[in-house]
């Protein structure tokens, strides 16, 4: 049973289409990536599925809840520029947040204390928000959008904004979350999304290029190659490379020798085999595994 | 209950960006000011100068009624002024700086937000109001003449009715647009479009809330309310209201984010 079904989603500004007709599903406990470069569409999708926007057309339906029911207890959002009451205190507005939320004063309290705690801002609770620095306020951000125990986490760009340190801490936050929620982030770092999420959505003007888990996009889009330095002579190398039969072709690329092939593991084996065999001077072998990068360049290129 | 977490966040909020000294000092600042003024107007002459000798200053001599409506009439014209930029960026600039995208996500009953910034709103421009014309009445008393508790009571209440039917129009175009300027704009130029047509159309618009001063002024005067005031007052009422209800109804029509 999915938790969350998007139908035909389209979302129009002034004429401009921003989401063209975007579907998909997404199931329990699963943790999904938006990627796409900036103007692809992923706040726009966020911000709908928030309730913030309506969509023009289309559907977005959450599980286990009936037509009356007001969506938003189910889902968290953080926005990608979180700002913020200035003049409460760190603690005054989880403990605001979560009794709008519809918890008891008590409950808020106790669940801000928790976390305060775990987000790792609790020696700051008692300062104004107007004081916080950027990183302590996306993790109050993170804090008020899972105060209520959200169904749905939506994240909106959560670490671009933040240094290294903040990103990694960000990351295993999500990581952590992902036991008690389902969450959707969007992001245009791929490694991110690399990172912590079980399956990509890959936006490009406004529609769904592309999605699947991580490991069948690096399969499908698999394009290793082999990279080959040698000490000298490097074109009569590359004539006794492309004798082989399991290399399809190879380029030079200054002094290293890129080669192509349909099924890598053959091609790897054949070459080695020859290296040793023949006593090539070889001084480099390296295996370049396609990179969400060219993975993401080649889907929206073609 | 909600609708108490997001009034007590609005006293709170106006507490701490000190409105809640700062709008009553200047209503009182407004009421005072031209008792005070014409009271002592012959000393402020006479120690300015600059008339001739022999010359004969006649100034008129003010009835505690004239007196109360220097107040209002201040009240109407600056006092309303100061309460539309105090209030023009209640919703609107918490939607303009985004603070909303995050408050409006949670579970919030649109009614609940809308009028909890309306009643805190109107407790600060009441107290403000009372305090204001208390002090009118205080020096009303002693420097031209006896103005009963009561009809202080009266005048506080039915004018207080005016400055809510003020708080309602703002509240309306703070749902409407998210430029607090703006509001302050439209809110202005709809108290004056009413006025000039109370004017013009006076004989039909008999019971416009415009009118709720020259009724009080009456009610001084004669003692007693008059029915005219009464239906005066129910139409502002009503109007308030219908306002309120037509902001929420923008509200949840209106798409939080841009």
């Amino acid at each position: 049973m999915s938790l969350l079904t998007v139908n035909n989603l389209t979302k129009t500004y002034d004429g401009k289409t921003a989401v063209n007709n975007v579907s998909f599903e997404f199931e329990h406990g699963k943790c999904i990536a938006l990627i796409g470069p900036n103007g692809a569409g992923k706040t726009t999708i966020l911000r709908t599925l928030a309730g913030l926007l309506k969509p023009s057309e289309g559907t977005i339906h959450i599980s286990d809840t009936s037509l009356n029911d007001d969506v938003r207890k189910y889902i968290g959002y953080l926005p990608q520029y979180p700002v913020f009451h200035s003049w409460m205190t760190g603690m005054e507005f989880l403990v605001y947040s979560g009794q709008l939320a519809l918890l008891s004063k008590k409950q808020a309290k106790d669940r801000a204390q928790v976390l305060l705690e775990k987000v790792g801002i609790a020696d700051a609770r008692n300062m104004r928000i107007g004081k916080y620095s950027g990183g302590m306020k996306q993790r109050l951000g993170i804090a008020q959008a899972i105060i209520h125990k959200p169904k749905l986490l939506m994240l909106d760009e959560p670490v671009s904004s933040l240094d290294p340190i903040g990103r990694r801490e960000v990351l295993t936050l999500m990581e952590e979350l992902k036991d008690e929620m389902s969450i959707l982030f969007s992001t245009h770092i791929l490694s991110d999304a690399d990172e912590v999420s079980d399956a990509l959505l890959l936006l490009h003007q406004g529609n769904i290029v592309e999605s699947g888990s991580m490991t069948a996009l690096r399969q499908k889009y698999q394009t290793s190659t082999i990279a080959l330095e040698f000490e000298s002579d490097l074109p009569s190398y590359q004539a006794k490379v492309n004798a082989l039969p399991s290399i399809s072709g190879s380029y030079l690329e200054r002094n290293v020798l890129q080669v192509n092939a349909t099924d890598i593991a053959i091609a790897r084996q054949e070459l080695l085999a020859t290296a040793a065999k023949e006593n090539w001077e070889l001084v480099n072998f390296t295996l370049n595994r396609a990179s969400l990068e060219d993975m993401f360049m080649k889907v929206v290129n073609s | 209950m909600q609708w108490m977490t997001l009034f007590n966040k609005e006293m709170v909020e106006n507490w701490r960006n000190k409105k809640w000294i700062w709008v009553p000092l200047v209503i009182i600042l407004l009421a005072i000011l031209d008792p005070i003024s014409n009271y002592y107007l012959p000393q402020i002459i006479e120690a300015v100068g600059g008339l001739p000798d022999g010359a004969i200053i006649n100034l008129p001599e003010f009835a505690p009624a004239e007196v109360v409506m220097m107040s209002l009439s201040q009240l109407s014209s600056l006092g309303v002024l100061v309460i539309v930029l105090m209030a023009m960026g209640t919703i609107a600039s918490e939607r303009k700086s985004g603070v909303s995208e995050l408050i409006l996500v949670k579970p919030v009953s649109y009614r609940n937000y809308i009028t909890a910034k309306w009643a805190a709103l109107l407790a600060l421009v009441w107290a403000a109001l009372f305090v204001g014309l208390l002090a009118s009445w205080y020096y009303t008393n002693i420097l031209y003449g006896d103005l009963s508790f009561k009809s202080f009571l009266l005048i506080f209440i039915f004018y207080g009715l005016w400055l809510t039917f003020v708080i309602s129009i703002i509240i309306f175009f703070n749902t409407l647009v998210k430029t607090p300027g703006l509001v302050a704009f439209l809110s202005i130029l709809t108290i004056m479009a009413m006025s000039i047509m109370t004017q013009i159309f006076g004989h039909i618009l008999e019971w416009s809330p415009n009118n709720l001063s020259s009724y009080i002024y009456e009610m001084v005067i004669a003692g007693e309310v008059s029915s005219d005031l009464v239906a005066t007052s129910v139409i502002t009422i009503v109007l308030s209201l219908i306002l309120v209800f037509a902001s929420i109804f923008t509200f949840k029509a209106k798409e939080l984010a841009s």
